[in-house]
């Protein structure tokens, strides 16, 4: 009897769990397309500035998550540069929103992923895309048909190390969204609102069991997406 | 218009200068020269893998590099098919699926090259569905080359195709080229540093060193040099003669050089004409005179315009309005008094011959 009513998950955790599923998700999307180029580009191109793209893509990394958060709330709040434009020609609101807690977990893993997707580009031989363009390859086409699947195993480590990453953030998104239960109160946020009431420690088990579970999950499929793909190459 | 025409300087920032021109209008051509002696860059200028500092090449009517005019073509736009050295198979897809990329892009040239054709001509059939991890050396090869010929290239570039094959492996790719080179005519440059190759292989050869062309002509031409190039570390030559068909007759090819007769080993006439003769340095004796009462058919006078030591062996450059190599001993050679400019007479055995193509 205990063990079910254990079990079973509350309303506001339910709605935190679909949210951070839906953040997450959102965010390594989202980041993915960004994360190939900028990735791409720092394996390949001795670019002029690239000491400063790198900067910029890893400076999340270090900073703390709530002065990213910080950053990102002058930027897009509805007076903020970036926040009024948005607002002006979509009518889109970011801040206390969940797509806030989206944009926020997307900038916390974008260096994550940006590193992963270059190591797995740095791997590929450029001679290959060379090959493709003496056949007839546009250095587009060599990019999607060569490069992009020779560097899957990489991208796929990247986008799961990111969603991870992002189903577990908080600094940035109580900053940007704020922690509104049913809308922008994800796991974590959860976590720590029961945590800091009277016995919310006690209460807090089954979605700090669930945070396990999850970030578990996604290792062990990137292990196993690894690993198979590894296989099929070297049959 | 010459098939291609090449003018470059280029300088690499470890200092070395690739200072070279030259123009092609042979079928089959041969860089040959020491490593690092420019080749593979001329080629790489050419393929578009590296824009030069200064210079035009041009393909047919087409500009492929003008830095006066700052053209440098992509090389998706040059329809040149390049057969690297460490050949680039894509190891994500089937032999079938590198195959069909070199397909894919359809250029529809003037020849046709069918997928079914490449695959029969090379024997590639029983690999289609394999990854190129999978493969020998030498299916490897057949692959990469297939994957050329498919992209339907207006000139075909092949860098040092045999140098990283076995003796024994190298004689069954090289048949292969052969084959290609018959059923679809396609303009070919290849690198190499083997005597042997160029020999058999090539129609004109461009000899590189320091990354200068310091000779050109048909092999026999090009590779006359007091100090052939390579020659310590190769082979040595093997002898290619054009011999102009007169008659075939009880499983013998009669041929001509000049005026003199050759006898040849076939199993049937020959297809076309000139035909080319391959038979080893090793394989000629050398007389002063005339010889009577031999089981030797061919016997052809010439004279001798090189003699190089190499080793205890001596290769004798012997002059018949073409030019082949014997293989003597020293003492022989001694013997003999073979020196530039001595009449002798060369017994080849005909058995000993062999028809290419």
């Amino acid at each position: 009897m205990n063990l079910v009513a254990f079990a079973v998950l509350s309303g506001q955790e339910w709605s935190a769990l679909r949210l951070s599923f839906q953040v997450a998700l959102c965010a390594a999307m989202a980041g993915l397309p960004l994360a190939v180029v900028i990735g791409y580009l720092l394996a390949r191109n001795p670019l002029p500035g690239k000491w400063l793209v790198e900067a910029l893509v890893n400076l999340p990394l270090v900073l703390p998550p709530v002065v990213t958060g910080y950053l990102l709330l002058v930027l897009f709040s509805p007076r903020g540069p970036i926040g009024s434009v948005l607002q002006g020609l979509f009518g889109l609101k970011v801040v206390f929103h969940w797509t806030g807690a989206a944009l926020a977990a997307m900038v916390v893993s974008f260096p994550l992923m940006v590193r992963a997707i270059r190591i797995a580009f740095q791997a590929v031989d450029p001679g290959l895309e060379m090959a493709a363009r003496s056949l007839g390859a546009g250095p587009v086409t060599a990019f999607f048909t060569i490069t992009l699947p020779l560097a899957r195993r990489g991208l796929v480590a990247g986008w799961l190390l990111a969603f991870a990453r992002s189903l577990g953030e908080f600094g940035a998104t109580i900053m940007v969204a704020g922690n509104i239960e049913g809308q922008t109160q994800t796991i974590p946020l959860a976590i720590f609102t029961l945590s800091s009431r009277p016995g919310g420690i006690e209460q807090s088990w089954r979605l700090v069991a669930l945070s396990l579970v999850l970030a578990c999950g996604a290792l062990a499929i990137s292990e196993l997406m690894e690993r198979r793909s590894a296989r099929r190459e070297s049959a | 218009m010459s098939l291609l025409s090449f003018r470059c300087r280029h300088r690499y920032a470890g200092g070395f200068r690739l200072d070279a021109a030259f123009k092609l209008n042979h079928t089959v051509t041969s860089l040959f020269g020491p490593s690092g002696g420019g080749k593979t860059t001329v080629l790489r200028v050419v393929a578009g893998l590296l824009p030069p500092e200064e210079g035009v090449v041009q393909l047919g009517q087409r500009t492929l590099v003008d830095t006066t005019r700052r053209v440098f073509l992509a090389p998706e736009k040059r329809h040149v098919g390049v057969v690297f050295q460490n050949l680039r198979l894509f190891p994500h897809l089937s032999v079938e699926g590198n195959l069909r990329y070199g397909a894919r892009f359809g250029r529809g040239g003037k020849r046709e090259v069918r997928f079914e054709r490449v695959v029969e001509v090379l024997e590639i059939g029983g690999l289609l569905k394999r990854h190129p991890k999978s493969l020998s050396g030498g299916e490897r090869q057949r692959v990469a080359l297939g994957r050329a010929l498919l992209s339907d290239p207006e000139l075909l570039l092949m860098d040092e195709p045999l140098a990283a094959l076995d003796e024994a492996l190298k004689a069954r790719i090289l048949a292969y080229l052969e084959r290609v080179i018959q059923e679809w005519n396609i303009p070919t440059v290849f690198v190499t540093h083997s005597q042997a190759e160029v020999r058999r292989l090539a129609d004109w050869v461009i000899v590189m060193e320091n990354g200068r062309v310091v000779s050109s002509g048909t092999p026999e031409e090009g590779l006359s040099r007091p100090e052939p190039l390579g020659w310590k570390n190769s082979m040595g030559p093997v002898n290619l003669l054009r011999v102009e068909y007169v008659a075939f007759h009880q499983n013998h090819v009669h041929g001509r050089v000049g005026d003199q007769m050759f006898y040849i080993p076939a199993e049937s006439p020959p297809k076309g004409s000139p035909l080319l003769v391959a038979f080893q340095p090793a394989d000629v004796a050398l007389a002063r005179a005339d010889v009577q009462g031999l089981s030797v058919r061919n016997h052809i006078r010439g004279h001798v315009c090189q003699v190089v030591p190499v080793g205890q062996a001596v290769f004798v450059a012997i002059d018949i309005g073409q030019i082949f190599w014997a293989e003597v001993t020293q003492e022989a050679a001694a013997e003999l008094e073979i020196r530039p400019g001595s009449e002798v007479t060369c017994l080849l055995k005909a058995y000993k011959l062999r028809l290419v193509s």
